[in-house]
């Protein structure tokens, strides 16, 4: 009895393997069936690993053959590809280190990097600020993609007069705290952003400390804020 | 306390009390546990078992209402400093400061050029024990808040003070 239930068993598994079914769920007997419907969850499981990395061995020789043509100067690459869809926001022909935009479609920009199947920057790892002086604030960011393993550098530049960029924080969660900090540091806003105040220093604090010309407020609340006790030099 | 304090005039038995008075306050200096900076690893490591505060009478709480004492452990920042004499005002008198650490004393490496860093916690509350060190070791803290408790004990809360 045994025997038989087991040789019908393996036959109904190999049929549900191949889709059909029907003949498990037409059995009668309760007990036999959930034994049958158990042997093929188990033979499924079974085999998936198999499938899954014959699937990524494809994917990884894949990439790998595009990684090789766009990693060997993928700053110069990307940066055609800018200047072929966005043209006019290269703002340096030389790509060699980094990549220098222009504020006015860096949105765009943005999200076409990260959903452009052949770069996928799903990762922004740094974004800051920089004051190079010359009344010019710079903001930069360190993309990253996980699935190609390239990294490149998105340099803009703005006026300390008018200093605007778009926000890429809906692009990139992480953006959000990190263009908090580069506006409480530097003051240069990300517009659209939907959360702008400052992060470390108090939202009634005056000046951008990172700024070339700041200088230090004399008191905050009544507090004299660089205050030189006795005996100090 | 408010209505007893400094009200009498000094003979033996407002004395007697006096003493009573200053030893049981002396004795439970409970302290506010709240840290600013990382001298409040070494406040935490003074209050646990291998140094143990509670030997000498002094227990962590949690609200400033319940504390005596208040350590103010590291760097004050501006943003802080507000809230650190918002919290000295809740607590009820008798109280005492602690400033532990070089932050809390003097601004520490932040003296010069720190924007954002109060020079020291005795601009914005009055301090009665400074203690050095960056961060001070527990040891160097409990000595300092022995020299607290010498100091509440030679207090005289009831006499009059002498004009």
């Amino acid at each position: 009895m045994n025997e038989d239930q087991d040789k019908l068993i393996a036959e109904l598994v190999e049929k549900g393997l191949a889709g059909d079914m029907e003949p498990i769920n037409e059995i009668e007997d309760r007990v036999l069936r959930s034994k049958a419907k158990a042997a093929l969850v188990k033979a499924k499981r079974s085999a998936k690993p198999q499938e899954t990395e014959d699937h990524v061995k494809q994917v990884s020789d894949k990439s790998s053959i595009d990684d090789k043509s766009l990693s060997e100067n993928l700053n110069e690459n990307i940066g055609e590809m800018v200047n072929e869809k966005f043209p006019g926001s290269l703002v340096n022909e030389n790509t060699e280190t980094h990549i220098q935009l222009t504020p006015d479609h860096w949105f765009e920009i943005a999200g076409w990097l990260k959903s452009e199947p052949s770069l996928s920057f799903d990762s922004l790892q740094c974004q800051t600020g920089i004051d190079i002086g010359e009344n010019t604030l710079e903001a930069r960011y360190n993309l990253h993609s996980m699935k190609h393993n390239h990294c490149t550098e998105i340099r803009i530049s703005v006026s300390i007069n008018k200093p605007v960029i778009p926000s890429v924080e809906q692009i990139w969660r992480i953006a959000d705290w990190f263009e908090r900090e580069t506006y409480d540091m530097l003051g240069i806003e990300f517009s659209d952003h939907r959360d702008l105040r400052r992060i470390l220093l108090p939202d009634d604090w005056e000046g951008w400390p990172l700024r070339k010309d700041y200088q230090v407020q004399e008191t905050y609340h009544g507090i004299e804020v660089p205050k030189m006790k006795e005996g100090w030099e | 306390m408010g209505i007893l304090e400094h009200r009498f005039q000094d003979n033996v038995i407002v004395e007697k009390l006096d003493k009573l008075l200053s030893w049981s306050r002396s004795t439970s200096p409970w302290f506010f546990q709240f840290g600013t900076a990382c001298c409040a690893i070494e406040m935490m490591a003074a209050a646990a078992s291998r140094h143990d505060l509670m030997r000498i009478g002094m227990i962590p709480r949690s609200s400033p209402r319940q504390a005596d004492v208040m350590i103010v452990a590291g760097t004050v920042t501006m943003k802080m400093a507000l809230r650190v004499k918002k919290l000295y005002e809740q607590m009820a008198d008798p109280k005492y400061v602690v400033a532990m650490g070089s932050c809390a004393t003097s601004g520490g490496p932040y003296w010069q050029h720190g924007y954002h860093v109060l020079k020291g916690v005795d601009i914005v509350i009055p301090v009665d024990v400074y203690v050095p060190g960056c961060p001070p070791r527990p040891e160097a803290l409990i000595e300092g808040l022995l020299k607290l408790q010498e100091q509440i004990l030679n207090e005289r809360p009831l006499t009059r003070k002498m004009a």
